[in-house]
């Protein structure tokens, strides 16, 4: 049915013209490039309560077994244990420090067995903040008890199991005592580096940097 | 002067969905993914901003600047209100913007006819359109910020006073008045732009 008024009519058409104007080719995939490569970069943003607790407990466990690492240490043959952690290749998905894997920790990688741990079930979607931190503690607490292994075992878990996005960053920092811990010195430094890229105002950062090897 | 009002294009794969209530579709689940998000609301965020005076490039940088926003506060987004936040969030972004864009332009590049002229269909019917464009963008340039947006979320978007209200946080009186207000403006304006009708065919 058209209308008589042709001022009417032109301003339908103008309507017309300006809904039938094409979206620019491939923008919509364009902007979901953007964010998957912005996903690679942020560390989640913790409450400030959760950073000092988490902070406080690492450093606490830190210190309580740096004496007994540092018996231990020269004892075990540590450097000989096969690091998760380093699985960043293709087999795993979700590195803990979400960038792509210097040719450091590549070498190393090459360089150790794979691990073989079985992780748990795969969990359900909603992951809340407790689950992370409970799975925090798990590292926390093996690597308090000089088993490093573990603490990189449960920090595989947290990553690809649990696919935590909350608590990555003191994730991060508790892979690269790990590997530092257990002798994969090269391979912390270059988690270490990556970590201080990638999050240069992360409360974290320093503690990353004394990792790092000059 | 009275508009049609038609189903509306929401999807980026222009799948027809006539929104009822703003923000998701009845049936249709809320985004749970920026993939969802962008898919859902992209086509939407980018015809808004060009409604709103932004060249199709900038257009598209807007865009994306919206959807990383979204991203970020993606956990918050009450999922009965995505299309209202990134609405929202393309009027703070657009508003930003064209601060910068204004003094350099507030119709569509040059470029951007051409492009829109090389796309499908006869180069006569798309410089038909892509003028129509411009004359468009030229006028809603000279309206009040207010009756643009909603002359825009009315005759582009299609939506109903209702979900105008919505996305405009108005009561739906409000924007039924402001919206009667716009048309006027609107039509003054096309009346006295009149000889330049760009559509060769009787209009």
């Amino acid at each position: 049915m058209s209308t008589p008024d042709p001022i009417e009519r032109l301003g339908v058409r103008l309507f017309e013209a300006a809904r039938e104007e094409p979206v620019p080719e491939d923008a919509a995939a364009r902007v979901l490039d953007a964010a998957r490569a912005r996903q690679l970069t942020p560390v989640p943003r913790l409450s400030r309560r959760a950073k000092w607790s988490l902070l406080g407990a690492a450093a606490a466990l830190a210190a309580g077994t740096a004496l007994l690492l540092g018996r231990h240490e020269s004892v075990e043959r540590i450097s000989a244990e096969p690091s998760s952690a380093l699985m960043h290749g293709p087999q795993r998905v979700a590195p803990a420090v979400p960038a792509p894997a210097p040719k450091a920790v590549a070498s190393e990688a090459s360089r150790v067995a794979p691990t073989t741990s079985t992780p748990a079930p795969v969990h359900s979607t909603h992951v809340s903040l407790s689950d992370e931190l409970d799975a925090l503690k798990v590292a926390s607490g093996a690597l308090s008890a000089g088993d490093n292994q573990g603490a990189l075992t449960a920090l595989d878990r947290y990553d690809h199991v649990l696919k935590g996005t909350k608590m990555r960053a003191e994730a991060s920092l508790l892979r690269i005592e790990a590997l530092s811990r257990s002798g994969q010195t090269g391979a912390a430094s270059a988690l270490a580096q990556q970590f201080v890229d990638t999050n240069p105002e992360s409360p974290l950062a320093d503690r990353a940097r004394s990792f790092v090897k000059q | 002067m009275r508009l049609r009002t038609l189903p509306l294009r929401d999807d980026v794969s222009g799948t027809r969905s006539k929104v009822l209530a703003v923000g998701v579709a009845p049936g249709r689940a809320p985004s749970q993914t920026i993939e969802q998000l962008v898919n859902l609301h992209y086509r939407f965020v980018w015809r808004v901003l060009r409604g709103f005076g932004l060249s199709s490039s900038d257009a598209e940088d807007a865009a994306q600047q919206v959807f990383m926003i979204a991203m970020r506060k993606l956990d918050s987004i009450d999922s009965s209100r995505e299309r209202s936040f990134v609405y929202g969030t393309a009027m703070h972004v657009a508003s930003n913007l064209r601060r910068g864009v204004r003094r350099r332009r507030e119709v569509p590049e040059d470029h951007d006819t051409e492009r829109a002229a090389s796309a499908s269909g006869s180069p006569e019917k798309q410089t038909e359109l892509a003028n129509a464009r411009v004359l468009l963008a030229e006028i809603l340039a000279q309206l009040p910020e207010r009756s643009r947006r909603v002359l825009v979320l009315a005759e582009i978007e299609q939506l109903e006073v209702p979900e105008i209200a919505n996305l405009e946080r108005i009561p739906v009186g409000t924007a039924a008045s402001r919206l009667r207000l716009a048309r006027q403006q609107f039509r003054a304006l096309l009346e006295a732009a009149q000889d330049r009708n760009p559509f060769t065919g009787a209009t």
